[in-house]
């Protein structure tokens, strides 16, 4: 072994040695609970544990709720992810006209719901979205459009969730956007401006394809954080109403933590794993399409 | 297993959460007590590891709020300290499972009566230690403490749901007093809809599953059979709760609205945005506490309309229980002995309302008043759900199914047929348990 | 002209944005039941402390203490977050800069896997290593919650991916100096990666502050509850009361929007990954 690499094992064994015990080991085992029936009765008694099969899926595929947990979480990644990514990415060309001034200040406010907690942000948003006294509402209504019951309608919940999170969420992609647009060559933009060029024709030929790396891995990262909601409905709604804002997290969490069904939860987790590592596939192979990978 | 209607608990600007509980107590805070607070209140985080010597006890809203109140005599008399953990109700079942398989259990825990088997079964709970904690209780009480042989709990309030109803409004319309059978309960409710068009009857949130359950339990539903194994919804007698239920919602008389829409009912109560208040006697507190808002003059209280007049009807009663893994039993039933005494419990019940479970508890002239007669009434019928371990999940989900029938994605006779599909997938394991004889 | 409406544009989103976070102030100092009434309030009638009085001092009623055990809770935050960052630091600068500049067997193979790792939602390990930790007797405690936080494959990724841009020059030439590999790390890598650790720092600090499903799963005692479980917890139980509970969100999110104003130059600018000057 060289001087180098007793060096390097040095530094990376301790971190990888956690990574295997907290995250590597724990998600095989997920998949090994999977096919068991650890339920409320295994905790009870461990000789009611048995080796199912392929049972959990099958039982899962018959659920109508976990039907609905997937299209609830479908939807919130079908519009969460374009109204997330479309925010950074306009405000992002917002701040990066020349004449703006002030722009590290604009950038530090823009990101700021990016720290805050999810916990305490939606305290406040659960009052912002209030059917009644919200200030959303209240917009809405001084511009003379209808109130929207936004927590209580199940066709409204969703979309009112994304809204929350898009809030919180678009600071962070903003500023990899302004990154990235900083990159895109000048000389290239002025070649295209003095062509006679628009600026969609310049947004679409210039800086999308510069920018079209950093806009895939945003949206890969974007699906599987909101494929992963969780926390907002279970401070928010708890699921309802009507189970319209119960996402497979949520369905998860409930099945897991809340009744202690551990085979069915981690195959509710084995799903998720696979469904984002399909989509990530997909976008992965869709980016090197247009030679932005 | 019953989540009441306690959880949204408000204070009246200006007062503490705590004035009416020490009268003596500063009130209006000003900017020299708050920062005359904040040392101490920094010291208090420094020194803030769990006390060894204390026993640990953890209780759900107002009980474990003001269960504290009830240690320092335990603490002069036995010398030990006792540190009380609130539990929200909407987290308790999932925060107790996993501190269970997670062997963090406090010594003594409170559980809704229907939590006893499930907890029980699972080896959370051990079995009393001194039969003669449950004699003085009330039998039918006593009986869903029973798993098995034995005893697992000491019943230590009891919180049967009732109707809290507006006398003022219902008087404006010619009612001297609420109904009590559903069929001219809900000509009274349509009579007020009428006159009060932009306001409601009744509350009753979607996703809590306390009211059509005591609808069930009155028209006599059975809601299981084959021992427990099979769901029984699509009887005639639930079919006709849930239809009567969904009445409430279609005609207007009850609000579509879930416990996290509404910020304040009792404030919703006192403006009259609805008339009928289902609750059970921990609102008595806070009517007490914001009478300023709603003087008492102007609210009753009496038992939940029946099908043909009052019936049984469950509540959250709760008892106490002592978890398997405490290092320190024998101090820990000292403690439940503490707490469920006749006294402790007639202090609790001046305190947040709670009935008393034990009988000797009731020739207290305490309980003697008008407003308690009704509940005590109640509380000699009361009714009782399959003590198995799926109850609160089977109530959780029939409740989600009935939640869509309410909103019209299905109809009341595909509603009861897929609770039924529902409960029997969520009964499978203990169906084949049963089967093979390995449990009763 | 064109300035004018771009600007004004900008101003007009940043104001959307942080109303609601000045909003949660302004309600926090409102008096109890304020908040809810059409039009809703944009400003106290009376400026009042008694929602932070309430929240955050203990009393002595009966003999019995009564607490919301909030400022215990931001303790124990603060405490839990200063730990898993200086743990995480200390384990992922280290093996960022080993991936990218220290030749070793598997270096590859291991970075792609890390790299793989990177999507795979961490509640899927949840429920196993919840067992797992039972085990190991980690369940309710700090360990617990610390643990898993240090599984930092992001950190190290981003770690490794500022060190490629040191010249392998430099590390040579101590080396043919004689510089232990150790020494060359501390004292010639260290220093240059000083203000992406400053990022990462506030990175991890901020991971670990607003953590919330694993801290509400993995602690029973509120003695350790952090500071989010503590405020739902409340939340649950005092959702009625919206003065209060606005006051426990300033609690929960002042300290942290403070560190990010005072590092946001390092923050930020490490986002942007140093093309971009301020």
């Amino acid at each position: 072994m060289t001087r180098q690499s007793r060096t390097a094992w040095l530094f990376t064994v301790p971190v990888l040695a956690i990574i295997l015990l907290v995250f590597v080991v724990p998600t095989a085992l997920a998949l090994g609970l999977s096919v068991t029936d650890y339920s409320i009765y295994a905790l009870a008694d461990p000789a009611n544990l048995h080796f199912v099969g392929l049972g959990n899926f099958a039982d899962l595929f018959a659920t109508p709720l976990f039907w609905r947990a997937m299209a609830n979480t479908g939807l919130c990644a079908l519009l969460g992810v374009p109204m997330a990514i479309g925010t950074s990415l306009a405000v992002a060309l917002l701040l990066h006209d020349r004449t703006v001034r002030w722009k590290p200040l604009w950038r530090v406010l823009l990101f700021a719901p990016y720290v805050t907690s999810v916990v305490a942000t939606s305290v406040v948003w659960r009052f912002v979205l209030n059917t009644q006294f919200g200030l959303l509402n209240y917009a809405l209504r001084a511009i003379g459009a209808p109130g929207v019951d936004w927590l209580g309608d199940p066709r409204a919940s969703i979309p009112a969730i994304l809204l929350f999170v898009t809030w919180k969420v678009f600071g962070y992609n903003m500023i990899v956007f302004t990154a990235a647009l900083a990159a895109v060559p000048v000389d290239l933009m002025e070649a295209a401006r003095l062509d006679g060029a628009g600026r969609w024709m310049r947004f679409r030929h210039v800086t999308l394809p510069a920018i079209g790396p950093t806009l895939l891995l945003a949206a890969v990262m974007s699906v599987a954080g909101f494929l992963q909601i969780f926390a907002e409905p279970y401070v928010m709604t708890l699921g309802g109403p009507s189970q319209s804002t119960t996402t497979v997290l949520y369905f998860m969490f409930d099945e897991g933590f809340k009744w202690w069904n551990l085979g069915q939860a981690s195959a509710v987790a084995f799903i998720l794993f696979v469904l984002i590592l399909l989509l990530t596939m997909i976008q992965t192979r869709i980016g090197r399409r247009y030679e932005w990978l | 297993m019953i989540k009441l209607f306690r959880r949204h608990i408000a204070v009246p600007s200006g007062t503490s959460r705590w004035a009416d509980a020490n009268a003596s107590m500063p009130t209006a805070p000003t900017r020299r007590t708050v920062i005359a607070a904040l040392p101490a209140a920094l010291l208090a985080g420094c020194s803030n590891r769990r006390d060894p010597r204390a026993l640990s006890v953890w209780a759900m809203s107002y009980e474990g709020d003001y269960s504290p109140l009830l240690m320092p005599a335990f603490t002069r008399a036995t010398g030990i300290p006792v540190e009380v953990q609130t539990l929200p109700w909407t987290a308790a079942h999932e925060k107790l499972l996993t501190a269970f398989s997670g062997d963090s259990l406090p010594d003594v825990l409170m559980l809704p009566n229907g939590w006893v088997g499930e907890f029980a079964m699972i080896g959370a709970i051990a079995p009393l230690a001194d039969p003669a904690l449950v004699d003085d209780v009330f039998p039918s009480v006593r009986a869903a403490m029973r798993y098995g042989a034995h005893d697992y709990g000491v019943p230590w309030s009891v919180a049967p749901q009732m109707q809290y109803y507006r006398a003022d409004l219902l008087a404006r319309e010619g009612f001297g007093a609420v109904s009590l059978d559903w069929a001219s309960w809900r000509r009274m409710g349509l009579a007020l809809k009428r006159r009060r068009p932009d306001d409601y009857v009744v509350l009753s949130y979607l996703n809590w599953p306390d009211t059509l359950f005591t609808f069930a339990g009155q028209a006599g539903a059975p809601l299981l059979r084959d021992r427990d194994t099979r769901g029984d919804f699509a009887g005639p007698a639930f079919t006709e709760a849930l239809r009567f239920y969904k009445s409430l919602f279609d005609d207007g008389l009850a609000p579509r609205a879930l416990s996290t829409e509404l910020q304040d009912p009792i404030a919703a109560f006192a403006r009259g945005y609805f008339a009928i208040y289902p609750g059970g006697p921990t609102l008595l507190l806070d009517l007490r506490r914001r009478a300023a808002e709603i003087p008492p003059d102007r609210w009753a209280v009496t038992r939940m309309p029946g099908p043909r007049g009052p019936g049984a009807v469950d509540g959250i009663s709760a008892c106490l229980a002592v978890a398997r893994s405490s290092p320190r039993p024998t101090e820990a039933w000292a403690l439940v002995r503490h707490m469920t005494s006749a006294r402790s419990e007639l202090q609790f019940q001046a305190m947040i309302g709670n009935l008393p479970a034990r009988r000797s508890a009731w020739s207290s002239p305490q309980l003697a008043t008008p407003r308690l007669a009704a509940f005590a009434a109640q509380m000699r019928q009361p009714a009782s759900q399959p003590a198995i371990v799926e109850m609160e999940r089977i109530r959780a989900e029939v409740q989600l199914i009935a939640e869509r029938v309410v909103r019209d994605q299905l109809t009341v006779e595909e509603g009861t047929l897929l609770m039924n599909r529902r409960v029997d997938a969520l009964l499978a394991k203990r169906r084949a348990l049963v089967e093979a004889g390995r449990i009763a | 002209m064109r300035r004018l409406l771009a600007n004004a544009a900008v101003a007009l989103v940043t104001a959307v944005t942080i109303l609601p976070l000045v909003w949660m102030v302004l309600v926090s100092f409102m008096p109890r039941g304020a908040s809810s009434a059409y039009p809703p309030p944009l400003w106290p009638t009376r400026w009042t402390l008694e929602n932070y009085h309430e929240l955050l001092a203990r009393r002595l009623i009966d003999g019995a203490w009564f607490d919301y055990r909030v400022l215990p809770a931001l303790w124990n935050s603060v405490l839990v977050a200063v730990i898993s960052t200086m743990l995480g630091l200390l384990l992922t600068v280290p093996a960022g800069y080993a991936f990218a500049k220290l030749r070793f067997r598997g270096r590859e193979r291991l970075l792609q896997a890390l790299i793989a790792a990177l999507v795979v939602p961490g509640q899927v390990a949840m429920l196993p290593l919840f067992l797992i930790f039972k085990e190991l007797g980690l369940v309710n405690s700090y360990a617990g919650v610390i643990l898993p936080s240090l599984a930092g494959i992001f950190a190290v990724l981003f770690v490794r991916q500022a060190t490629l841009a040191i010249p392998d020059e430099m590390l040579d030439a101590a080396r043919l100096d004689g510089a232990s590999e150790i020494r060359i790390f501390v004292s010639i890598v260290l220093p240059l990666l000083a203000p992406v650790t400053v990022t990462l720092a506030v990175f991890l600090f901020l991971g670990s502050w607003n953590d919330f499903l694993w801290p509400l799963i993995v602690l029973a005692d509120q003695h350790l509850y952090t500071l989010p479980v503590a405020v739902a917890a409340i939340g649950r139980e005092h959702a009625a009361d919206g003065e209060l509970m606005m006051a426990a969100a300033v609690v929960t999110t002042l300290p942290v929007l403070a560190i990010f104003l005072a590092l946001q130059r390092y923050y930020i600018t490490g986002l942007l990954g140093g093309s971009i000057k301020g």
